[in-house]
């Protein structure tokens, strides 16, 4: 999972797509998130650092984590490496 | 170390458009509590979904509308729409409020009647009288508002059977600048029906006209078109008193005032755009003030709102059951209250409110029922705060029409609590169970 070349994240949250012109918005800790993927992390190492610091149980997280990472891919912001990851 | 509050994480795409006028509400309106009694608290002890009206509002309603119309005009009755809301407990407060009872079904009569109506204070509308209905009117001495010519000589042969008079009007549609104009409904006046039928009336013996009606359609817009209306009424009631020297003794202009919901397409919120019921006062009593009637000869006015007098004091209190995304990544959100409960959700933006402050980071959703129907949904486009399943919902100005409309599907209809003058809930009728549908099946043995 990684974030797609033409994409452009500033620091308060907006989000440019330069190959299909899309404009995005992210809330804090979506921009949060997203910034953590960028970095390489994957879902784990996100998962641990956010039930340490945010008052929210492991199964909501994970349940919202795929749910904001299905809406990146479908606006073409991140995109696997390897359609077959799971192996 | 504390933890910090957790927001689920958003995005959502910036799309351009024609910029909204209005901008964005900096923070999003919550419903906490209705009459002073927490929704979380009301949703423990009767359920969820759960139908609340509140007495206080139903009351401070009627008393805006009464005063709008009796501070200009000098002789008004309020008649209670049943098929508006005829849960008894709301009617009766209708008529402790003075409200005579308007009904269209034999149905609605013998509700009226039970919940001790004098039968004189009964109007009774509607396409579909039998000749048992007519017999229960006359008897009762109501107000019968004639439909068709085929309702009229029933009523003439039922008279001549019972050897008594009956109190007649006589229902009439006309062009009041309302399209396309409501004319399936009573004797059109431009082209002389309604004339001919006061004739008609005027000549037999056992019938005393006693008024006109007119309903010219349902939430309108414009004050004016009842002006136009009370003004044709006015000259029908002139031409009865040339001609016959007779004074009917009422003009009813039907119901039809707009309720401040925001119908499905208006640009404008309702609450921006509906009349007030000072406007529609004005309008309707400066007709029939300036019309040729004579001041001492003015006719009662009758007022069938149903609507505008009840849609304010009904909420639906709903509980989120689960968020999902469609395969365009759009939000949708599944409530349990569908629209056998909402019927009006089919033409109104009905407003759902959070019960408390949530993220204002809002997001456009599509807010579904839970029936497994395709058509169920509540609001097809609102921009919504991202909430957890079990999040409690506020749906207001839901009194009119929802608990007459709404239909048994799937699963039982939920309590309907009413929140009286003391702030005390009562169950006004109670949530169906197994038991009371399978009453009305016959299951043949084999």
């Amino acid at each position: 999972m990684k974030i797609t070349g033409e994409i452009k994240i500033s620091d308060n949250g907006f989000v440019f797509n330069s190959r299909t012109g899309d404009s995005f918005n992210l809330n804090p800790f979506g921009l949060e998130l997203l910034k953590n993927i960028e970095t390489g992390k994957d879902f784990d190492q996100i998962k641990n650092e956010v039930l340490d610091r945010f008052d929210i149980d492991d199964l909501t997280f994970e349940k919202d984590f795929y749910e904001f990472c299905a809406l990146l891919k479908h606006h073409q912001i991140i995109s696997q490496d390897d359609p077959l990851d799971f192996k | 170390m504390e933890k910090l509050a957790y927001e689920k994480p958003v995005i959502s795409k910036i799309t351009a458009g024609v910029p909204n006028k209005f901008g964005l509400p900096t923070k999003l309106k919550t419903i906490s509590a209705i009459d002073g009694i927490a929704v979380e608290k009301l949703m423990q002890e009767y359920g969820s979904p759960v139908f609340v009206i509140s007495e206080k509002t139903i009351r401070e309603t009627y008393a805006d509308a009464k005063q709008a119309f009796e501070t200009r005009y000098p002789k008004v009755q309020f008649a209670w729409s049943y098929k508006t809301n005829y849960l008894d407990a709301v009617c009766s407060i209708f008529h402790d409020e003075g409200s005579w009872a308007e009904v269209v079904s034999a149905f609605e009569f013998e509700k009226a009647l039970s919940l001790g109506v004098n039968g004189s204070n009964i109007i009774f509308n509607g396409p579909e009288k039998s000749a048992d209905d007519l017999k229960l009117a006359i008897n009762n001495n109501a107000c019968i508002h004639i439909d068709h010519f085929d309702e009229l000589y029933l009523l003439i042969k039922v008279t001549r059977e019972l050897n008594k008079k009956a109190r007649v009007a006589i229902r009439i549609n006309l062009d009041a600048g309302i399209y396309p104009i409501w004319d399936r409904f009573g004797f059109n006046y431009e082209n002389g029906e309604a004339w001919n039928a006061i004739n008609r009336i005027m000549l037999a013996e056992n019938l005393d006209l006693i008024g006109l009606h007119t309903h010219i359609g349902t939430y309108i817009m414009s004050a004016n078109a009842y002006a136009i209306a009370a003004s044709k009424l006015a000259n029908l009631y002139m031409a009865t008193h040339r001609k016959f020297d007779h004074w009917l003794k009422y003009i009813d202009l039907g119901g039809g005032f707009a309720s401040k919901n925001t119908l499905k397409g208006a640009y404008m919120p309702g609450t921006e755009t509906c009349p007030s019921f000072d406007e529609y006062a004005e309008a309707i009593s400066n007709a029939l003030i300036s019309s040729e009637i004579p001041h001492e000869n003015l006719p009662v006015l009758f007022l069938e709102t149903g609507r505008a007098l009840i849609d304010d004091a009904g909420y639906l209190l709903t509980t989120v059951l689960a968020n999902k995304r469609s395969t365009h990544g759009r939000r949708t959100m599944v409530i349990d209250a569908g629209v056998n409960l909402l019927f009006t959700s089919f033409w109104y933006n009905l407003g759902i409110y959070p019960t408390r402050d949530l993220s204002s980071h809002v997001e456009e959703s599509t807010i579904y029922g839970p029936l497994c129907m395709n058509i169920d949904v509540i609001r097809d486009a609102i921009n919504f705060p991202q909430v957890k399943t079990g999040e409690k919902l506020v749906i207001e100005r839901v009194g009119a029409y929802n608990m007459t409309q709404w239909m048994q599907f799937i699963t039982f209809r939920p309590n309907v609590v009413l929140i009286d003058l003391d702030g005390q809930p009562h169950i006004i009728r109670k949530k169906e169970e197994l038991a009371s549908l399978q009453n009305f099946e016959q299951n043949p043995k084999r």
